[in-house]
């Protein structure tokens, strides 16, 4: 049972990270008002790029909304509701702060934007480019229409030149959910259906996950495709998902300071072997890649793409990769009820899966300044932020529970809060634990957007004018 | 060991208090149970603790059920001690909670008026089920202490390279030499004998009963089982989402310790048919809660502390409670993930619910109505207390093997499998 995807009709970030282009900058927007908006998105619909199947471009440009830019264009208020809870609730909502872990120094009141006090975003502008000069060519051209159409910026975030490597030094993005409607038979690894990243499609549990469905008659002009759930109703959500974007700032030196102190030798002098190992226990992958899984003992770069493994069968207690691990925390894979081991803990596993597509951000590597903070903007795509991106950073990352840990959140982003910061290495005769970690990754922005299929944006840059009562808040 | 009893009282709350009681409440909330007035703490043997209020509300047939204030409390036995502690030291704020209701004789009553009070507001559970059976309050406090022991000392020390056995034997002379940990090397006390024989006639009884039953419940069973699929079949209502005002509502109380509370109350579908349906149901479900299910996992799911189904205003309404860890998305992943069968059974009768198939099947497999109507039917708890806030059930349950594994002769293999437990 698999559905074809209406490639041409979806943004192309959902079937690709646009890895060819290796620099990207994201733009948070305000309109003044809704014909603002609409010019903006008038000008941005024939320059957005599909999933259509040959990508050869040497630019690409994607756009999401949050659910006042909905309303900016003139969604009506009862339309807009049909969003899901987590996305009109918002991320910086008190309730879902302290369920993310956005507490202490990652509360949202000191948030560089996203924050409930700061300024209000419509949407989100996503530009990738070959070069340098041809992103900031491509970035000029949107300013200019900004500024013509009454469109302003409220940040924009500059990344770093793409490379396989994120800021502490591993190599990064190695496992990602295949999408069984996208991958190659060829692939290893369990498929994941297209409905678990894209609306209107089945989803893991096989049923058509909740999305916007308006009457036929607030689309008269036939914009938008037919609820594929066969109401008869018009589908503003199909080809469309959700997109999370979180500003997450490493404190780069502070990790391998915390990493060299911990295993400094008792004449006092450092412990590279040591520092090595500590770190990849933290991460469960060494800095090339190459798992703890497969790699107990010291680094493969044979195997730094490797990603077809479990934990249960081989490590069960986490002697090589360690239960607290981030990467075994992101993905526990095989390791958690019911039955670990089994095709039926798999099964739950991929009712819990991400589609990353961040980039990450701070000085040029090679000047080694130390001036500028540095770090991901993480980005996710998920088709029931609840299920996926909430459950993944509350259950499995957050949670100090975890997989039968007692005082142990995720080392590298695990929340703020009191508990939590111990690290437990596994190992024989017993385990060591590391209490007291400091923090290494704080949340500094974030919000949810909405990222619409290509005739949901046709829908929405055509909506009739609406009365200026100005959009709902919150 | 004393086992375990889950106490709800219920008393209707008069209707100039439905404001105040609502204050209370809320305010109660943010303050919490562990100090004045309740110091729940300070009662003996209470796992955790909650206030809620149901609200006023119309049932099927238009009659009206009045508001009412629930106290409930998973505690260890006697339940005659927890009734009278209630008042001889939570006398404060019982009497606070309670005023808002009808009836209450107040604090200038005699301790056993209000005692009786108390007990004549009783509601009993149709199915109760236990984590653990007769692990109680001290047992699982002593047994994170004895963990905490453990732990400090080994990380006192490098005990890399050394054999398990030797470090097993250093850490026996370790708690040893600890004088408050001296009851670490003797197993837990078993369970009053009187209840043990309770429950094994209960557990011998009921098979045998449903054996004499049988040439009867044979003959009815296909006619219950066409009626059943008959009503499945009927139109059923859509089911809404609930609104965003409902969830900020549940969320404010949620997520702040390792457990939460839960609590949804809906009605029974009308007609004997459902009633009769919900009823056998329940008995079945009582009996695998005291007999299979008494170690460590409902039926698969190992998140839940203590659950129990209680059928309010004469079987009209049902509503089940539990404490569990982590996430309300994560319990109802469970739910559907591994006793979406148990779920559909229990609730199919349940107006609201997403349709089931045959009673078991659908239902809850219908993944976002099931969500929604969890939630839409859910009750924010706002006054809630847990004696251990840091602990899952599978913390608990691991403390426990570490004590069983304390004294005793070990293989060097054994040493090293019980040492994976630190």
């Amino acid at each position: 049972m698999t559905d074809t995807l209406d490639r041409a009709d979806i943004q192309g970030i959902i079937a690709r990270g646009y890895s060819s282009l290796g620099h990207a900058r994201f733009t948070l927007f305000a309109c003044d008002d809704q014909s603002a908006s609409r010019a903006l998105l008038e000008w941005l619909l024939p320059r957005i790029t599909s999933a259509a199947r040959k990508f050869s471009a040497d630019t690409a440009v994607q756009v999401a909304f949050t659910p006042m830019g909905l309303a900016r264009l003139g969604l009506p208020e009862q339309a807009v509701a049909g969003f899901s809870l987590e996305f009109l609730d918002g991320m910086a909502a008190p309730n879902r702060s302290r369920f993310l872990g956005d507490v202490g120094e990652s509360a949202p009141q000191d948030w560089v934007w996203g924050g409930l006090d700061g300024p209000a975003i419509d949407g989100l502008i996503l530009l990738y480019a070959s070069s340098a000069e041809l992103l900031d060519e491509r970035q000029g051209e949107l300013a200019q229409q900004f500024a013509a159409s009454g469109a302003r910026p409220v940040a924009v975030l500059d990344t770093l030149e793409r490379q396989d490597r994120e800021p502490f030094g591993f190599h990064d993005g190695i496992s990602q959910p295949l999408i069984r409607e996208l991958s190659k038979a060829s692939r290893t690894g369990r498929p994941v259906p297209a409905g678990e990243f894209v609306l209107g499609y089945r989803n893991g549990y096989r049923q058509l996950t909740d999305r916007p469905l308006l009457p036929r008659s607030a689309d008269p002009r036939k914009l938008l495709p037919p609820d594929p759930g066969g109401s008869g109703q018009a589908d503003l959500g199909r080809n469309g998902t959700y997109l999370v974007l979180r500003q997450l700032e490493q404190d780069v030196d502070g990790f391998w300071r915390y990493v060299a102190e911990a295993t400094r030798r008792p004449d006092g002098s450092d412990d590279r072997g040591a520092q090595d190992a500590l770190a990849a226990k933290l991460v469960g992958r060494w800095r090339s890649g190459a798992p703890l899984a497969r790699a107990p003992d010291r680094d493969d770069p044979a195997l730094a793409e490797d990603n077809d493994f479990g934990y249960h069968h081989g490590d069960p207690l986490g002697l090589a990769c360690p239960l607290g691990a981030h990467i075994r925390r992101a993905n526990p894979r095989d390791s958690l009820d019911p039955r670990p081991g089994t095709d039926a803990s798999l099964q739950v596993n991929s009712l819990h899966r991400l589609l990353r597509r961040g980039r990450s951000y701070g000085p040029a590597r090679a000047s080694r300044a130390p001036d500028g903070a540095s770090g991901l903007y993480f980005i996710c795509l998920a088709a029931n932020l609840a299920r996926q991106f909430e459950f993944v950073q509350h259950t499995w990352l957050n949670d100090p529970t975890f997989n039968g840990l007692y005082d142990d959140s995720d080392p590298l982003v695990g929340a703020c809060q009191p508990r939590g910061r111990t690290f437990t290495v596994p190992a024989r005769p017993v385990r060591r634990r590391y209490r007291g970690l400091p923090q290494f990754v704080r949340t500094r922005g974030g919000a949810y957007f909405f990222l619409p299929g290509i005739s949901a944006l046709r829908y929405l840059q055509r909506l009739p004018a609406s009365v200026p009562s100005g959009p709902r808040t919150g | 060991m004393p086992y375990q009893v889950g106490v709800t009282i219920r008393a209707e709350v008069s209707p100039d208090q439905l404001r105040p009681v609502r204050e209370w409440l809320a305010d109660t909330g943010r303050k919490g149970l562990t100090g004045p007035p309740f110091d729940v703490a300070h009662l003996r043997g209470v796992h955790f603790a909650r206030f809620y209020l149901l609200d006023e509300v119309a049932d099927l047939d238009g009659r009206l059920i009045p508001a009412s204030l629930v106290f409930m409390s998973e505690v260890d036995a006697p339940l005659r001690r927890h009734l009278a502690e209630l008042i001889d030291v939570a006398g404060d704020g019982i009497d606070q909670a309670f005023a808002h209701c009808a009836g209450y004789p107040g604090p200038r009553a005699r301790r056993r008026a209000r005692i009786a009070w108390l007990r004549r507001h009783l509601v009993p559970a149709s199915a109760y089920y236990v984590n653990t059976v007769g692990r109680g309050l001290d047992q699982i406090r002593q047994e994170a202490k004895l963990r905490d022991a453990l732990e400090g000392h080994l990380d006192r020390r490098d005990w890399a390279g050394r054999p398990a056995a030797e470090v097993r034997q250093e850490l026996q002379d370790y708690v040893a030499s600890r004088g408050d940990l001296s009851w670490a090397w003797q197993p837990p006390p078993p369970l009053p004998p009187m209840f043990r024989i309770r429950e094994a006639v209960h557990k011998a009884a009921m098979p045998l009963l449903l054996l004499l039953m049988l040439p009867v419940l044979l003959a009815v069973l296909p006619f219950w089982i066409l009626a059943l699929r008959k009503s499945e079949l009927a139109k059923q209502p859509e089911i809404g989402r609930p609104t965003q005002q409902q969830m900020n509502e549940l969320e404010a109380w949620e997520d702040v310790e390792t457990q939460n509370p839960y609590a949804v109350i809906g009605f029974i579908k009308p007609g004997r048919l459902h009633l009769l349906t919900m009823r056998a149901v329940q008995m079945a479900t009582s009996y695998g809660a005291r007999h299979l299910f008494t170690h460590g996992s409902l039926a698969g799911v190992k998140t839940i502390h203590f659950a129990r189904w209680v059928p309010l205003d004469g079987w009209r309404r049902m509503t089940f409670v539990s404490n569990y860890d982590g996430a309300v998305e994560a319990y109802n992943d469970d739910f559907i993930n591994e006793i979406w069968w148990g779920l559909n059974a229990v609730f199919g009768s349940a107006v609201g619910y997403p349709p089931t198939r045959w009673l078991l099947w659908g239902g809850a497999k219908l993944e976002q109505p099931f969500k929604y109507t969890l939630r839409d039917h859910q009750v924010p708890v706002p006054a809630w207390y847990t004696a251990y806030p840091t602990l899952s059930a599978d913390n608990i349950d691991n403390n426990a093997r570490i004590r069983a594994g304390l004294a005793g002769e070990m293989s060097p293999a054994q040493a090293e499998q019980w040492l994976s437990l630190l």
